[in-house]
């Protein structure tokens, strides 16, 4: 009934500890603590990550590696991740930030998660560890709309730091800190001259999971980023959206200003 | 830096001041603030006696419902699970909080017998040696419900064809055999046909959930002596006491309450809700029982604010005279009675708020609906009749392209004016409250309005007939 | 299951005992160690009166199962007097600035200003509406918290950091 409390010490430890019915990976302990807290609950053993070595950030030749453990705290100190900042001082709190990791951002429900959307605009590739030694990497949209096997685990992301001048993120919230999302957008321009050459637009508390606002990103895309472009961008963007009630807002009010807040994200306003 | 302290401002009411005042307006320390910055203030849950059990309550999932069955044998066979309390295990199964002193119908059992009347009530206790078996205990009670038509709305619930949701019969409180509260006051209906202007709007609140930082709960212990003591984070430790008494039909001293430290009470932990069946669990185990909220049911389970519903009616002349008001008035007050029948009462007797209004007609009703159970919180009754009166003046402002303070100032009460529920005013200082407001902030007003009183007398220009207040 | 066997640095005190497995930092600070000023308000890390100081990071001790940090360094707001039970600065400011009411919410406040202060000795005021986010206060209203966390930062710059204050009322 108390779960028991593996604490292994290498990515193959944490593989194992899997295998056992009922157990599941710790991370911060954001998600799964407070299941654990305040739930009839049927986990058998919970797999804490925070001695398996996946803590770290390297960045190296403008690509950065983060071991998925690591926890947004860190990466909000990192001096060559400034362009994040204001992702990470958009979730939650400290005491918070200092426990929740960049990996278990990946596998909150919205409208939780942003890091996750900065990720998918940010075209990230995700390593994950299975059983039997297997490894692969994939695209983050992958690991979004699957999640990761039962025996399985994420071991790092990695992605290509984008300029500040590219980067676009803007988190509409309730109150100014420590609030989930009414709405998130997160995007990569490729500026060419005044011409945005390519766009990657994420968005969150647009549907069940982050959404890649594709039909944004063509009505974005071969032209200059002016506010007309912006606003059909905005528009656009509803048609990827699948926005939904909760008790942060209802569905009809995240559909109202999402354009509004696509529009204000691209133009950075 | 300490804090700086008011100063008084005594030119106000000048005759009739007494105060030599040695203490208020000054700053005074809290006696617990040494306890809560060193950590060392005992809440309830700060006590940790040896051989704790946990209660946990199986609750309903059904807004409305015939329990036809409720199986506990699942319950029992969790591990750490040492017993279930039925309404069987409760020797006075009923919570009213004035049973006291008479105050009837009791109307809310303390584990209910044959039927559940809001999603959440408790049906049965389960107590375990760990928070997790309680969990699972509760989560494992087996219950077979029968539905019945659910009433969500105030009016709906009051139509002549709703289901009765209550064993009196009716889903209103009895007010000595009226169906609501009543303040007759003149003629609102003449007033109405002489008036220029005839506003009448709707106001609608939400139940409002205190959210105190501390959830509501208790410690029972055993004592050696035969007695129980209960640590609980009530802001009433003697309706706690006195009901618990009752409820155990056990003389009073066998009970004592140590309590006082209230984690944030604001109105959401005065009812005797807790108490009760901790204290039959650690009868019945002999063990130190305790019973507490999780956030989850401290936000959905224990009782909010009240929701009201209020049409507020009024005559109005052209220079703004409001001469007739009538306010109709719905008090959701859930499933149960707990304070709303007496926060109505009170929302009756506010009306029509600090104005002197010649003829006043208001119906207040307590009306049950299979919602949670509201109770008291800041100012119940009171509070939310407030947010739609002032709504309704500032309206009437608007409607009249007037200043709204200009509109209240001209209707303000006085001392020695006769209210609709027939008492007399005194005290009243809404003039110079206003008059005070309207500086502090830079609003001028014309010079007739910055002089009156609340002793002056309101000229003939401003009354109107009064018929037999 | 038997219980694990835990070792960590409470207030700079080594301490030892066991706990049932998955118990928390706060289960066991309250319940083996008798150390209950951080308190129980959620379980789900979004009141903070359970915050305390892990490793030097201020953190929601209801979320970190003990047998996760084991050898770690940990502070509680037991840990933060002076010797002979004189208040620091931060609890004075608290005192003298009636920013406790119920006192709930207190010990976690306290604790997030101390990792605050002990990171930035110069707080903005954003810098300390940012550092007690994650801390409810349902009584105060917030503003007789901020300005006893700028003014206790402001004591201490005053004094380079130590300063000994009478407590009582």
């Amino acid at each position: 009934m108390a779960p028991s409390v593996e604490v292994p010490e290498s990515v193959g430890e944490v593989v194992g500890a899997l295998a056992g019915e009922g157990s599941v990976v710790l991370a911060g302990g954001t998600v799964v603590m407070p299941e654990v807290n305040t739930t009839a609950h049927d986990l058998r053993a919970l797999v804490s990550l925070r001695r398996a070595g996946l803590r770290g950030i390297e960045v190296d030749g403008g690509r950065a590696v983060i071991g998925a453990a690591t926890t947004l705290a860190e990466v909000g100190k990192h001096e060559r991740l400034a362009v994040l900042r204001p992702v990470i001082e958009s979730i939650a709190s400290p005491t918070i930030r200092n426990l929740a990791t960049v990996g278990g951002n990946l596998f909150v429900k919205q409208p939780y998660g942003d890091l996750a959307v900065a990720l998918l605009a940010l075209d990230a590739e995700v390593d994950v560890a299975g059983p039997d030694g297997a490894s692969s990497t994939r695209p983050v949209a992958d690991v979004l709309r699957d999640g990761a096997g039962e025996r399985e685990v994420v071991t790092a992301v990695a992605f290509d730091v984008p300029d500040a001048a590219a980067w676009r993120y803007t988190k509409a919230m309730r109150r100014k800190q420590n609030s989930a999302s009414i709405v998130t957008v997160a995007a990569v321009l490729g500026l060419d001259g005044g011409t945005v050459g390519a766009a990657r637009i994420a968005l969150g508390g647009a549907g069940a999971k982050p959404v890649r606002a594709t039909a944004a990103e063509q009505a974005l895309t071969g032209g200059p980023l002016d506010h007309d472009r912006a606003r059909a961008a905005g528009e656009a963007a509803l048609q990827d959206a699948e926005p939904f009630d909760d008790a942060y807002a209802s569905a009809w009010y995240r559909g109202r200003v999402l354009p509004v807040h696509v529009r204000r994200a691209l133009l950075g306003e | 830096m300490a804090i700086q302290s008011e100063q008084i401002d005594r030119s106000y009411f000048a005759e009739g001041r007494d105060d030599d005042f040695d203490v208020i307006g000054t700053p005074v320390q809290r006696s617990d603030a040494l306890g809560h910055v060193t950590g060392r203030t005992e809440f309830f849950e700060d006590r940790n006696p040896p051989g704790l059990l946990h209660l946990k309550m199986a609750r309903s999932e059904r807004h409305h419902a015939l329990l036809k069955a409720v199986d506990v044998a699942p319950a029992l066979a969790v591990p750490g699970v040492v017993k279930v309390l039925t309404h069987a295990d409760v020797p006075a199964n009923w919570y009213t909080i004035l049973r006291l002193i008479g105050v009837e119908p009791n109307d809310e059992p303390v584990l209910p017998e044959d039927r559940v009347l809001y999603k959440g009530e408790p049906i049965v206790a389960v107590i375990a040696t760990s928070e997790q078996a309680a969990l699972q205990g509760a989560r494992a009670v087996e219950v077979t419900y029968e539905d019945l038509p659910v009433v969500l709305d105030v009016e709906e619930a009051l139509a002549d064809d709703a289901t009765a949701i209550k064993p009196h019969g009716t889903n209103y409180f009895v007010y000595e055999g009226h169906h609501c509260r009543r303040i007759r006051f003149g003629d609102v209906d003449a007033a109405f046909a002489e008036a220029d202007h005839v506003f009448e709007w709707r106001y609608q609140s939400s139940p409002i959930e205190h959210a105190p930082t501390e959830t509501t709960g208790c410690i029972v212990i055993p004592q050696a002596d035969g007695r129980l003591l209960i640590h609980s984070d009530t802001q009433a430790c003697f309706f706690t006491l006195d009901n618990t008494a009752l409820i155990l039909e056990v003389p009073f001293g066998k009970l004592r309450v140590m309590g006082g430290t209230v984690g944030g009470g604001f109105g959401g932990k005065v009812d005797v809700t807790l108490e009760p069946i901790a204290c039959i669990a650690a009868m019945a185990t002999n063990k130190p029982v305790k019973y507490v909220y999780g956030r989850e049911e401290e936000m959905q389970i224990s009782s909010p604010r009240a929701a009201e519903r209020i049409y507020v009616k009024d005559g109005v002349m052209d220079d703004g005279t409001i001469v007739a008001r009538k306010v109709t008035l719905y008090v959701d007050a859930g499933a149960y009675s707990r304070h709303s029948p007496y926060g109505t009462t009170k929302a009756a007797a506010h009306m029509p708020g600090p104005y002197n209004i010649p003829n006043v007609w208001v119906d207040a009703h307590c009306v049950y609906t299979n919602r949670t159970p509201s109770s008291a919180m800041r100012g119940f009754g009171v509070t939310i009749g407030d947010f739609a009166l002032e709504s309704q003046m500032d309206r009437i402002a608007r409607a009249l392209d007037m200043d709204p303070l200009h509109l209240r100032l001209i209707n303000a009460y006085r001392d020695g004016d006769m209210k609709a529920h027939r008492k007399v005013a005194e005290g009243t200082a809404l003039i110079e409250v206003i008059q005070q407001a309207a500086q502090l902030v830079g609003h001028e007003l014309p010079a007739e309005l910055r002089t009156m009183t609340v002793y002056s007398p309101a000229s003939d220009g401003w009354t109107f007939l009064i018929k037999n207040p | 299951m038997p219980k694990s066997y835990i070792e960590v640095l409470v207030n700079d005190e080594p301490r030892e005992f066991l706990v049932q497995p998955g118990t928390t930092l706060l289960g066991a600070l309250r319940e083996e160690l008798g150390l209950t000023a951080a308190k129980r308000g959620c379980g789900q890390g979004t009141c903070g009166t359970c915050t305390c100081i892990v490793d030097g990071e201020a953190v929601m001790s209801c979320l970190v199962p003990v047998e996760t940090i084991q050898g770690a360094d940990v502070r509680t707001l037991e840990g933060v007097a002076r010797d002979g039970g004189e208040l620091d600065e931060v609890q004075a400011a608290f005192l003298e600035g009636f920013a406790t009411q119920c006192g709930f919410c207190t010990s976690g406040m306290i604790m997030a200003a101390q990792a605050l202060l002990a990171e930035n000795p110069d707080p903005s005021r954003e810098d300390v509406v940012r550092a007690i986010s994650g801390n409810v206060c349902r009584c105060t209203g917030y503003e007789s918290i901020i300005n006893a966390i700028l003014d206790a930062a402001q004591r201490r710059r005053a004094t380079g950091g130590v300063q000994y204050v009478e407590g009582g009322v």
